[in-house]
């Protein structure tokens, strides 16, 4: 009997131990997911009691061609989409790059690993705002040093660069700083041995490099698409979504409804949201799935 | 090995779906409201526990002598908090029964806190700021007290106000605001350059469109910007009221899609074409302030950067079609009542007493950059020599839209002002999808 109790102590304390962290994960995310998937069935003004419309709001996104909503959800959707794929390659190749010749050990590797993860620490308003001054069409440091005369937020691609190269700058730390640890892990001798066996530059990073870092790799990947299906702040501010709507991200067009000028539109927000939260998942669960086969 | 394998798959798609969500704020957005009226239960960071709940009111935090606290939020955040906030002081320094306690926030977070402080009955304020374009549909909502009964036994008389920053809070028979100020959109002009290029055209004290284009090229010659061209929406709808437009002619459906709202955007096409504008990415504030724009429309509240700038400029009312039909858009700051049934009647009257004497204070509100409601302001000499005052006069020259769905309406303009703007959209595509979207958004909402 007092075998048991002992057991079952044991069974219990892992979980106290869990119990603040899995606390503030049903308070601050689980509870509201699902009450955002709930209130994605109904309309609601934020300020009422909710009414239930069942799948509505969904078909109307899905089908209905003439809506408003049907435009701003695929609108939105494809910019994202857009910015992901333009984006996502540089967020994971430039600190890697830069990790690679990090890892040669130069001269002042730690102040410049420092400079590097800098811009990660601020807020994406200060980061954006800098840039936006940067490319300022007639005031702008860009235009002046160059002699341009580009219309950065205004045209595309220039738009779309302006974004890129901000989102780029802002997050390379986050990324370099877990690819610096990554290489430095890797067996010298290793290294070492393939240098013997005559594998050169490229080779050894494919065969070598590539391979060693494979987990922290994926990881960066998969959160630098995450993090980036959720870009707001950068289109917000400098280009507005323009021109023509071409960098509206959905998160924009989300945050209006709910939260824009007139009566919330939190209804058919929160089911945008949902579809944009399923493809995150799902889009994370394939490439997981792909990872780990590669692997087998 | 295998179920090694297979339990790492799982946690790793654990950890995916739980960042998914955290990014995904989208599937949380709709609860921000919740975290938000916490924060309002719990945030009286006025330093005054009196807010916890209506019944403290006369709890001991009330000085000895006085009867309680008037809970008062504002949209001032800026500039004009300071001088709302001295206003304030001016008001407690005459030692009413009831302490003023100002509050200013965002303007969107105070239309997101006021309607759920009212809706929970905690912590609402006793009077708030509202824009007039808000009132009617919190009016709607059934979150105003209407002033009628109050105002007999009050010093707050309509005859008072600028009528008709007054009229537009009369609602549902009842009425719901009085008015702080009248803000209005106006044209400045750059003296100095109107001195070499203007050619007399604002002898008679107004601008038309022809006007401008009359003097433009001598303008472009020596490479000065005629006219700046940004905060689309407000132009649009300074012009459009000018030519007797509304945003709804049965005041639900909007229908802004006509002949007059694609005749004032076929005009900016033409001022745009002839390359009297801005080049696209340019702030022609900054160009106009740095003295490279003839004209340039901004709002008054703007006239502090003009005086930093140290700008020999001047304020007109809004370029106009036709020399006879002045329009100016405008909007108003409204001191409204917060329902709130624990609220006693006495307390209300304070609160009036409040509001009339911050009328018959104003002066430093007009220093402030904007057009004070308040019919007192215009005895004032020294309002007299600002560059506003001439708006204390104007009536029917002031155009305030009072649509429900001014916000749904303004939104879908924004979008689409700057594509017709830069001749990515004509004009009646785009007030058509503006048009569609206001009715999208309306239908969803009801």
């Amino acid at each position: 009997m007092a075998g048991t109790a002992t057991k079952k102590k044991q069974k219990l304390t892992p979980y106290l131990f869990l119990a603040p962290h899995l606390l503030m994960f049903l308070i601050f995310f689980l509870i509201p997911m699902v009450y955002g998937i709930y209130a994605s069935f109904t309309k609601w003004d934020l300020f009422g009691s909710p009414e239930w419309v069942g799948l509505q709001n969904y078909a109307t996104i899905f089908t209905n061609t003439e809506s408003t909503f049907y435009r701003q959800f695929w609108n939105g959707l494809k910019n994202t989409v857009i910015f992901v794929i333009i984006c996502v390659p540089f967020q994971v190749l430039l600190p890697l790059i830069i990790a690679i010749l990090l890892d040669k050990r130069p001269k002042g590797r730690n102040i410049f690993q420092g400079i590097f993860y800098m811009p990660t620490l601020f807020s994406i308003t200060s980061v954006t705002l800098t840039w936006l001054f940067i490319f300022n069409r007639s005031l702008g440091l860009f235009n002046h040093m160059f002699g341009t005369d580009i219309n950065w937020y205004g045209e595309q691609p220039w738009a779309w660069i302006t974004i890129v190269v901000t989102t780029v700058w802002w997050g390379l730390g986050g990324n370099l700083i877990i690819y610096v640890a990554a290489l430095s892990g890797i067996d010298r001798s290793v290294i070492e041995a393939a240098s013997l066996d005559g594998a050169r530059g490229l080779k050894k990073f494919w065969y070598i490099t590539v391979p060693s870092i494979k987990f922290p790799l994926t990881y960066t990947i998969v959160i630098s698409i995450v993090a980036q299906f959720n870009i707001y702040g950068q289109p917000l501010i400098m280009t507005g979504g323009g021109p023509s709507e071409s960098t509206y991200v959905l998160l924009m067009y989300i945050r209006n409804l709910a939260f824009g000028t007139g009566k919330s539109v939190a209804g058919m927000a929160s089911a945008m949201s949902t579809c944009l939260g399923l493809i995150i998942g799902v889009v994370s669960v394939v490439q997981l799935i792909m990872m780990r086969r590669q692997e087998d | 090995m295998k179920c090694k394998k297979i339990t790492a798959l799982l946690m790793a798609a654990v950890m995916t779906m739980s960042l998914t969500a955290c990014g995904g704020s989208g599937a949380s957005t709709s609860d921000t409201p919740a975290e938000e009226s916490t924060d309002v239960v719990g945030g009286g960071d006025s330093g005054d526990a009196a807010v916890e709940d209506a019944s403290a009111e006369e709890a001991p935090q009330v000085a000895p002598g006085k009867k309680g606290t008037i809970e008062f939020w504002t949209v001032f955040t800026g500039a004009d908090g300071t001088s709302m906030q001295a206003m304030v002081d001016a008001y407690n320094a005459t030692d009413p029964d009831y302490t003023v306690n100002h509050r200013a926030m965002e303007a969107n977070d105070l239309y997101l806190k006021m309607p759920l402080a009212i809706q929970s009955g905690e912590d609402v304020p006793d009077v708030c700021i509202n824009h007039v374009e808000r009132v009617p549909l919190f009016e709607e909502q059934g979150f105003l007290t209407d002033y009628t009964s109050f105002l007999d036994g009050s010093e707050v008389k309509k005859e008072n106000y600028n009528p008709k920053a007054w009229a537009m809070t009369d609602l549902d028979g009842g009425h719901y605001g009085v008015p702080l100020d009248v803000h209005t959109y106006v044209l400045y002009a750059n003296m100095d350059l109107y001195e070499k290029y203007g050619n007399g055209v604002l002898d008679d004290g107004i601008l038309t469109w022809d006007e401008l284009k009359s003097v433009a090229d001598a303008c472009l010659a020596d490479e000065i910007m005629p006219m700046g061209m940004a905060w689309l929406r407000v132009k649009f709808l300074a012009s459009y009221a000018q030519l007797g437009g509304t945003l709804s002619t049965d005041g639900n459906t909007p229908d802004f899609n006509n002949d007059k709202a694609v005749q004032v955007l076929e005009n900016w096409n033409d001022i745009m074409n002839s390359g009297y504008g801005q080049k696209e990415g340019d702030d022609p504030w900054q160009l106009f302030l740095a003295g490279k724009v003839l004209f340039c429309p901004e709002g008054i509240w703007m006239y502090n950067n003009v005086k930093e700038a140290g700008l020999n400029a001047q304020m007109f009312d809004y370029p106009v079609f036709d020399a006879g039909t002045k329009g100016n858009w405008t909007s108003s700051h409204q001191f409204v009542l917060p329902k709130n049934d624990s609220r006693d009647d006495e307390k209300t009257m304070a609160v009036l007493d409040f509001i009339n004497f911050m009328g018959n204070n104003s002066l430093e509100w007009a220093k402030a950059g904007q057009c004070p409601a308040h019919v007192s302001i215009k005895d004032v000499p020294e309002f007299q020599d600002m560059p506003q005052a001439f708006l204390a006069d104007e009536n029917d020259e002031l155009k305030i839209y009072d649509y429900k769905y001014y916000g749904y309406a303004v939104e879908s303009l924004d979008t689409v002002l700057g594509e017709v703007l830069w001749g990515r959209m004509t004009p009646q595509e785009a007030l058509d999808q503006a048009v569609q979207e206001t009715k999208d958004k309306i239908e969803m909402s009801e």
